[in-house]
């Protein structure tokens, strides 16, 4: 089927929606549910390298576990570094999906209709990522359940009032209702994949995954009802989220961190980072699977200006965050952002801007924003950039406080963090290989949308 | 052993035969569609049911669909996350009074945070749920035949009825350009 397709033709009118015009229904599922199927070495080859990754990270926590905390390279006044890092940074990851699912439902951008479940799939295994850390942050990591309200004999409750607390209610709904979303998104596309499925054990998974759905009308009314209210409930809490991660930071009196732009400062940024993965995610799939005709040049250049417009808006915040401090009287913030360029890690500063600002600046030509060998390049950068931005924030801010006697002692990454860093992507990793084979990882009903519906009149 | 027990899911899966009393019109053209549920429930037919691999307005018009009514469930599993949100900071600030850097016991600037994401967590959990009941998921048994063809291109008109009204209702489907109809008695 994939061998008759002429990918990106030339000639070949596409419709308002960007797929081509000879696509049919019977086509599209076609070719989306293939992807369901027997997987290839290349498949074996790459689930074993992403293993052997995930091992080496659960040694590192077995000994961390085993030894305890100080097996990470924390020291004071440093006593937050990668982990932290690695939560907001994943935490941002996964904010794309929700943005690109939701928000872009609510304003009709049509586009997100071929993107959005892979979007979608990587929030929630970014936030079952992002999860880990505080869990793995914690001295005594089976205890957990103690960040959460319940009721016990001697009345001892969490401290509402503090940032922390915040986090976890925001990290649990939006963990929750991401899940929500993207499993009842699934519904129609696993009855798709369902019926036409030989091998029984997958035929079960997706039969679980279908609810039964049959695509009546009284099923499709209620199914677009409660989706458009998942999405207007989704927009707020994408924003209030990453607003409450800021708020970890923006709360306290930390010279470099008590500051108002936090917010929609963080919120910029995880769309930025989450925005400029999805793409990384996107061009080996399409590629891989033969997808280019429904994932389209267009679809990936959309995308790319969405990342170039949060780039300029991540722009802005730090220019704004270093005129402040240079117009304001504070003196202990000037010197913070002073250090941040110039002080003990001034190259996690550089590094920061340098894969934030300058080099999606490269996303202004048109060429670039086509040419995906470049475009992926360019994304790797913006994330490693915005695990910088994180890490400048974090340990930059700590490892240089008021107290000007602690100001020598440095923060340095041990092996187990960068072992767990390592694991981490592989523990996302192996949920998204798992996903792309499993459960439709494109919205076939909402592709099919786009296509023109049978007319038997068209005139008429 | 593997494929012993791939032939048992399968069997599940299939589940015990079910028996449906009616007529299901099987239709690729939209327009069709249309002017077969218009035909049949003016003349008294129904109540119809159309199976498609996508929702289309004008088979919604047709229908004489309403809005969903799921937006009522969501809207009180909203208010509940909210009150139960402040709720649950209030109750536990006086149950152990225990004053914070100089702070109000009752500080609702923080206990906004919680009431919001409660509120959210619970409308969409409501949301959810509401979905589930109202479009009767999961659906283990079905009110009539499905065919696999209606999460492809086809898309199917379901009438309950028997004896001469199947007829009737045959003949009106074939009228509007169904592809195929199968009368279950």
């Amino acid at each position: 089927m994939a061998d008759e397709l002429t990918y990106e033709p030339e000639g070949v009118t596409e419709g308002p929606e960007h797929v081509p015009a000879t696509m049919t229904q019977k086509r599209l599922n076609d070719d989306l549910l293939k992807m369901i199927s027997k997987p290839g070495i290349w498949w074996w080859v790459i689930l074993a390298i992403d293993l052997v990754i995930l091992s080496l990270g659960m040694i590192a926590e077995r000994t961390q576990i085993y030894y305890g905390i100080g097996v990470a390279g924390h020291t004071r006044p440093v006593m937050w570094a990668s982990y932290v890092t690695n939560f907001v940074f994943w935490v941002g990851i996964a904010h794309c999906g929700t943005l690109v699912s939701a928000i872009l439902f609510l304003f009709r951008s049509h586009f997100r209709r071929a993107v959005y479940r892979v979007a979608e799939a990587m929030t929630v295994f970014g936030v079952l990522t992002a999860g880990l850390f505080p869990i793995l942050h914690l001295g005594r990591p089976w205890f957990p359940y103690w960040l959460f309200p319940y009721p016990t004999q001697r009345q001892i409750w969490p401290n509402f009032r503090s940032p922390l607390e915040w986090d976890v209610f925001a990290v649990t709904t939006y963990l929750t209702v991401s899940s929500i979303f993207f499993l009842v998104g699934i519904i129609p596309d696993a009855a798709a994949a369902r019926d036409r499925q030989k091998n029984p054990f997958l035929r079960l998974l997706l039969t679980i995954f279908s609810f039964g759905w049959t695509g009546s009308n009284n099923q499709w009314k209620h199914f677009y009802g409660a989706y458009l209210y998942f999405a207007a409930l989704a927009t707020p809490l994408v924003l209030s989220v990453h607003s409450v991660v800021s708020w970890d930071f923006a709360m306290a009196q930390v010279p470099g961190w008590h500051s108002t732009i936090f917010a929609p400062y963080f919120v910029a940024g995880a769309i930025f980072s989450g925005v400029a993965l999805v793409i990384n995610l996107l061009i080996p799939i399409r590629w891989g699977f033969k997808l280019q005709h429904i994932v389209t040049q267009d679809h990936i250049e959309k995308l790319s200006k969405l990342v170039l417009l949060t780039s300029t808006i991540v722009a802005y915040s730090y220019l704004a965050e270093f005129f402040c401090a240079w117009y304001g009287p504070n003196r202990f913030e000037r010197d913070m952002f002073w250090y941040r360029f110039t002080g003990h890690f001034w190259w996690a500063g550089w590094i920061m801007f340098t894969c934030n600002v300058i080099i999606p600046l490269l996303l202004w030509f048109k060429n670039v924003r086509r040419h995906n060998p470049t475009l992926f390049v360019i994304m790797l950068f913006v994330n490693i950039g915005m695990w910088f931005e994180r890490f400048v924030i974090i340990v930059g801010s700590l490892s240089h406080p008021f107290n000007p006697s602690t100001w020598d002692v440095n923060y340095k990454m041990s092996w187990a963090e960068a072992a767990i860093l390592a694991g981490s992507f592989a523990w996302f990793g192996l949920f998204f290989l798992i996903f792309v084979r499993v459960l439709p990882a494109f919205s076939v009903a909402e592709i099919k949308e786009t296509l023109p519906a049978p007319m038997r009149r068209k005139a008429s | 052993m593997i494929k012993a027990l791939g032939r048992l899911i399968d069997k599940l899966l299939e589940g015990p035969p079910q028996k449906h009393r009616g007529v299901m019109g099987i239709f690729y053209y939209v327009d069709d569609v249309t002017g077969a549920v218009q035909a049949l429930r003016q003349s008294g037919h129904g109540p119809v049911s159309v199976f498609s691999p996508v929702p289309h307005h004008d088979i919604e018009r047709a229908l004489d669909q309403g809005p969903s009514l799921v937006r009522w469930v969501t809207a009180v599993g909203g208010v509940l996350g909210i009150t139960g949100g402040f709720a649950l900071c209030i109750y536990s600030v006086y149950s152990y009074p225990l004053v914070v850097g100089g702070k109000e016991l009752v500080s609702l600037p923080p206990f906004v945070v919680i009431g919001y994401e409660s509120m959210i967590l619970l409308a969409a959990l409501s949301n959810l749920v509401g979905m589930l009941a109202l479009a009767r998921l999961p659906a283990l048994k079905h009110k009539a035949p499905y065919d696999p063809r209606f999460s492809e291109d086809k898309i199917g008109v379901w009438v309950p009825c028997s004896g001469e009204v199947a007829t009737r209702v045959q003949e009106t489907m074939r009228g509007h350009g169904a592809e195929e109809v199968q009368v279950h008695a």
